[in-house]
């Protein structure tokens, strides 16, 4: 069985490494020394660097390890020559096949721009357990609480983790308590306020940069001063 | 929380942690990705915020800019690899497991579902998990509005809800009553 020889280039190469970083890299393996999955699938950063300068791309694109990697950068904080490993990684999650991505990330980055969470909660279902959670859980430590939705002038916006809405709604009330205690001029967009971008994991940086757009849009529509992601 | 600390807006009751020795958890994203990103690395702000909460807490070992990865970073708490997140996360827990403490920091959403659900049981570590805006909350000292306040943001609230179309279920009976 002949293959055809590899051609390695920046131009050639997927993940947009040059065969430079063949030189860069110094092969010194710190980067694998302070990672904690180093040796999952017989894979650790210096690895996967040297099979993208070699131009393994889709051997790298196709395993496990850049979904297994948390993307966490101890790696490339540690590396004498400022090999951008994370950035690579990224890039190599994105060229996965879109419906190849594991779990929910992908689905969950299509979901949330069509209904503008990740879970697809609705706007009634949203707003009706913002009213309820506001206002039977926080009667007692904080009378007059209510959550205040779409509030034009409020000086703070807050999106949501979707899980919380989704499965635990009384963990909404930490920040509640604060703003009360505060007396925070504060609100929450009832469209578009998810505050978990899985495109940013997924290597998905078209629908990554749509959802900050939306999210940056409520703020300007409600004309808050300060946009607050509590992740 | 660190403005509303230092403007005086919200008061701290230090007795509420009092006598538990607590640690915190860099997240990489407000560390290292946000200095990558933004040039601008979030640690000095966890520990002034839980400093004002706590007499006693201590930094895991290593920590700040060369802290090791909850283990569900990146998605991966989402993503059906489940012994490798937990393989991951064994740094973790042994930087938890020895400062003896009883109750973890975790500024992050994701951090603290792993801690908390992931890590505690795979590594034994006895640990309580708690967000840093959760200590605040738990260690407020509440004022209530004044009636004048109560009263305004109740029009408000009923003026909103009406808006939106929601109707509770104590204002039904309410309305029922009459």
């Amino acid at each position: 069985m002949s293959q055809e020889p590899l051609k390695l280039g920046k131009r050639e190469s997927k993940l947009r490494v040059d065969p430079k970083w063949a030189d860069v890299c110094l092969t010194c393996g710190t980067c694998a020394g302070g990672c904690p999955v180093t040796g999952v699938d017989g894979f650790d950063p210096r690895k996967a660097v040297r099979m993208a300068a070699l131009g393994l791309d889709d051997e790298l694109i196709n395993s496990r390890w850049p979904w297994v990697c948390t993307l966490c950068g101890r790696c490339e904080r540690a590396c004498p020559m400022g090999v951008e490993i994370v950035a690579m990684t990224r890039r190599a999650r994105g060229l996965r096949e879109r419906d190849k991505v594991p779990g929910p990330i992908h689905k969950g980055t299509m979901m949330n721009l069509q209904r503008g969470n990740n879970l697809g909660i609705p706007k009634d279902d949203f707003v009706q357990l913002l009213a309820e959670v506001g206002h039977e859980e926080m009667d007692e430590c904080c009378p007059g609480f209510y959550v205040p939705i779409d509030k034009v002038g409020a000086r703070v916006i807050t999106t949501i983790n979707s899980k919380e809405p989704f499965g635990e709604p009384e963990d909404m009330r930490f920040w509640w308590k604060i703003y009360y205690a505060a007396k925070e001029s504060w609100t929450i967009s009832s469209t578009n306020w998810e505050g978990v971008n899985w495109g940013l994991f997924s290597g998905d940086d078209e629908s990554m940069k749509e959802q900050v757009g939306r999210v940056v849009e409520n703020a300007r529509r409600l004309k808050a001063e300060i946009l607050l992601l509590p992740e | 929380m660190i403005e509303y600390i230092k403007e005086g807006r919200i008061k701290i009751d230090r007795e509420k942690f009092a006598g538990k020795l607590v640690t915190v958890h860099d997240p990489c994203n407000y560390g290292r990705k946000s200095e990558k990103a933004f040039k601008k690395a979030y640690y000095d702000e966890l520990r002034y915020v839980v400093d004002q909460i706590c007499d006693t807490w201590v930094d895991t070992y290593s920590t700040r800019e060369n802290n090791f990865c909850c283990g569900a970073g990146g998605g991966a708490w989402a993503m059906p690899y489940v012994n490798e997140r937990l393989y991951y996360g064994r740094k973790k827990a042994e930087q938890i497991k020895a400062t003896g403490a009883e109750i973890v920091c975790a500024p992050c959403h994701n951090c603290r579902d792993q801690i908390m659900k992931g890590l505690t049981k795979e590594y034994d570590l006895g640990i309580e998990t708690m967000y840093i805006w959760e200590m605040l909350a738990d260690s407020l000292i509440i004022e209530p509005w004044s009636p004048e306040e109560v009263a305004k943001a109740e029009a408000e609230a009923a003026e909103q809800w009406e808006r939106l179309g929601v109707v509770l279920e104590d204002m039904e009976e309410e309305d029922e009553e009459e």
